[in-house]
């Protein structure tokens, strides 16, 4: 990379370039991670105790989250409930991303993407907000869906996981639409049409040729959604109830009520190590690699 | 199995633009038929119609008889072969092949024995675990036509599919089309720009410009008797002049061609039965039918001046400039002619040109047709006539 950089810009600007991006990485990315990790290996002391014979490396902070029944139940759940979320965005984002790339004109999907995208104009937590409202006991939907006759008393659809859901598709679901959206946008028309020709229904066409070919965008997707549910604090936090928390609200909690760092290091480490699992997982599963992704 | 194919007073509108004009066309089950046309001309929109990609604003098409208005074009008993072939890239040869039958619920086993044949008729045995990359532009056009064929179509439309071959292998592909049409007994229909292709492979030919049909009809009488003025200059090459009939004998006119004198020429039957005398016509006179007139010869002659002297091997092709009018007029010699003309003619040399009136066709003047200024091609006809 140096040598390229040299090349084009001379050595003095290359050796610039290149010793900023080390120093943010070091700075900004490596060194607080070290940090965290340092942190998460050792216990929770008192300033009196540091330096004492307690204060030794160890496993102990890991070892909690098996120990602990709540914390386990919720580690478990927020990885189901992000699974979720993700595959109902991809439910979601496919037919748009499909509308999007092949079937509209390109002056209706540039206004489809403006709406998409106008609302992300707004503070997350006010987006969060207004679907606490649009959701509450006594709110708008409610009242739309009694007014139609289509339910007979109010649904309370922040208790339970169901408002976190909504949020969350709402809150990422152009994190998803946009790399499906790429890779269905570069499907020849005629790989459709065709199929169409040798007989394929809607449903097949879909299964054997638009699928397969969106699969790295497919990926992409998936992934960022997963990691952006799995680490989302606002949406849990305004819409979840009490039976309904994230794992994050509780590293949250180690960190700023329970004042243990250590603790919520471990725990953020945890997380992180998921987040890395999950997405090997998906790229093994859609058989894409690292560069299909950066694409 | 009835593949025949007919429009029956069929108009496509985008809007305000009439892509088709209204058409009515009877295509026999088992021909080889073309629709052979510059670009722009309708001819593509003609075939996604037949296939079901687009509806006729007015009028239907008849495949075998039945009526397609409502049938899907995944429901319809015709195969695609597209211009960029639209093979599917991830799948292998055979999965490729298969795929019309896998739609169809056809077994395993009797899918492979159908790839596995149709591999063998267009000669890519052994190639079915093969994967579309892995294939040259000549293989991949023959798995596009065992795909297609794989449904068992009664009808094949092929859309310019031989465009993106090198000539060699074109030329090569158009035997091959032709072979596997007559073993197959498959109504083919076949979209082209190129005339060698709709005239070499085509049992019919339908000239198509500016969304109208001109002529349908084999090659031969395409070439010999055209009915338009835009098929007689679009169809091989032509010399146009623009003339006025002196006098009509039955099929023989003699015409006053202006500054050019006295000219004779051969009206076309049907095209031309209603060319008077005095009336503007328009006489074709192909470069094969002129020939270099001996000094001593009598009768009518057209004096030129030779501007250029192209060797093409088994003929010579002079581009002339007619000495009275300045017109341009080009003319092939071959055989006796070529050998003696190539070592004597010289640009800046004048010849004495006639031709037979028996074989140059007089129609009525509807118009010089547009040609491509960069490419010298015949793009569309010059004015649409009256319906």
């Amino acid at each position: 990379m140096f040598r390229q950089l040299s090349a084009r810009f001379g050595s003095p600007v290359a050796m610039a370039i290149v010793t900023l991006l080390g120093m943010w990485l070091i700075i900004m990315v490596t060194l607080p991670q070290l940090q965290m990790i340092e942190y998460s290996l050792r216990p929770n002391l008192l300033p009196a105790q540091l330096g004492g014979p307690d204060d030794r490396l160890t496993v102990a902070n890991y070892v909690t989250l098996f120990n602990n029944d709540i914390h386990r139940a919720i580690f478990l759940k927020t990885i189901w409930s992000s699974v979720l979320v993700t595959l109902l965005t991809l439910a979601v984002s496919y037919p748009l991303a499909w509308y999007l790339a092949k079937v509209a004109t390109p002056r209706q999907a540039a206004l489809c993407i403006l709406l998409l995208i106008v609302p992300f104009w707004i503070n997350e937590i006010l987006r969060t907000y207004s679907w606490f409202i649009l959701l509450a006991f006594r709110g708008p939907l409610n009242e739309v869906l009694l007014a139609l006759g289509l339910i007979d008393r109010p649904i309370r659809f922040l208790s339970g996981d169901a408002g976190v859901m909504v949020g969350m598709v709402y809150a990422y679901i152009l994190f998803m639409v946009f790399p499906l959206y790429n890779a269905i946008e570069s499907l020849d028309g005629n790989q459709v049409r065709a199929a169409r020709d040798l007989g394929a229904g809607t449903l097949r066409t879909h299964r054997r040729i638009v699928i397969p070919h969106a699969k790295p965008g497919i990926a992409t997707g998936c992934i960022m959604v997963f990691m952006l549910a799995a680490g989302s604090y606002a949406v849990p936090a305004l819409l979840g109830s009490p039976g309904s928390r994230w794992f994050t609200q509780i590293i949250y909690n180690w960190f700023f009520e329970g004042g243990n760092w250590n603790q919520g290091a471990a725990y953020a480490f945890l997380l992180l190590v998921l987040c890395i699992g999950f997405m090997s997982l998906v790229m093994k599963l859609f058989k894409v690699g690292l560069g299909d992704i950066a694409k | 199995m009835d593949g025949s194919v007919s429009l029956d007073q069929v108009v496509m509108r985008f809007g305000d633009f009439t892509a088709i004009e209204r058409s009515s066309l009877e295509i026999h089950s088992g021909e080889f038929f073309s629709f052979l046309g510059p670009s722009g001309c309708g001819k593509t929109t003609l075939l996604n119609m037949v296939s079901g990609f687009l509806t006729p604003s007015e009028g239907q098409i008849l495949i075998g008889g039945e009526p397609m208005a409502g049938v899907p074009v995944n429901r319809r008993p015709t195969a695609m072969i597209f211009q960029n072939l639209a093979l599917f890239p991830l799948m292998s040869v055979y999965e490729n092949i298969e795929f019309g039958l896998e739609v169809r619920g056809v077994n395993r086993r009797a899918r492979r024995e159908v790839s596995e044949r149709l591999l063998s008729l267009v000669a890519l045995e052994g190639s079915g675990d093969k994967q579309v990359a892995e294939l040259s532009g000549g293989q991949k056009q023959r798995i596009a036509i065992a795909r297609a064929l794989a449904v068992e179509p009664r009808v094949l439309l092929l859309d310019e599919p031989l465009s993106a071959l090198d000539l060699k292998l074109r030329q090569h592909m158009r035997a091959e089309l032709k072979a596997i049409q007559r073993k197959t007994g498959i109504t083919f229909i076949y979209i082209t720009h190129d005339q060698g292709e709709a005239l070499t492979m085509s049992d019919r030919v339908a000239v198509m410009s500016a969304g109208r049909i001109q002529q349908v009809a084999d090659p031969m009488t395409l070439y010999r008797e055209p009915q338009t003025g835009f098929v007689a200059a679009f169809v091989g090459e032509n010399n146009r002049f623009e003339v006025s009939v002196a006098e009509r004998d039955g099929e023989r006119l003699t015409l006053d061609g202006g500054l050019l004198g006295r000219l004779q020429g051969r009206a076309v039957p049907g095209a031309s039965d209603g060319l008077r005398v005095g009336d503007s016509a328009a006489l074709f006179v192909r470069p094969e039918q002129l020939r270099l007139l001996g000094e001593g010869s009598s009768g009518p002659a057209l004096e030129a001046e030779v501007e250029a002297v192209h060797f093409e091997g088994a003929w010579l092709m002079l581009e002339t400039r007619l000495v009275a009018s300045a017109e341009r007029l080009r003319v092939q010699l071959s055989g006796e002619q070529a050998r003696g003309a190539a070592s004597r003619l010289t640009r800046g040399e004048r010849v004495r040109l006639g031709f037979d009136p028996a074989e140059a066709v007089v129609l009525p003047n509807d118009g010089s047709p547009v040609v491509d200024e960069e490419t010298g091609e015949v793009k569309e006809a010059a004015n649409v006539p009256a319906a």
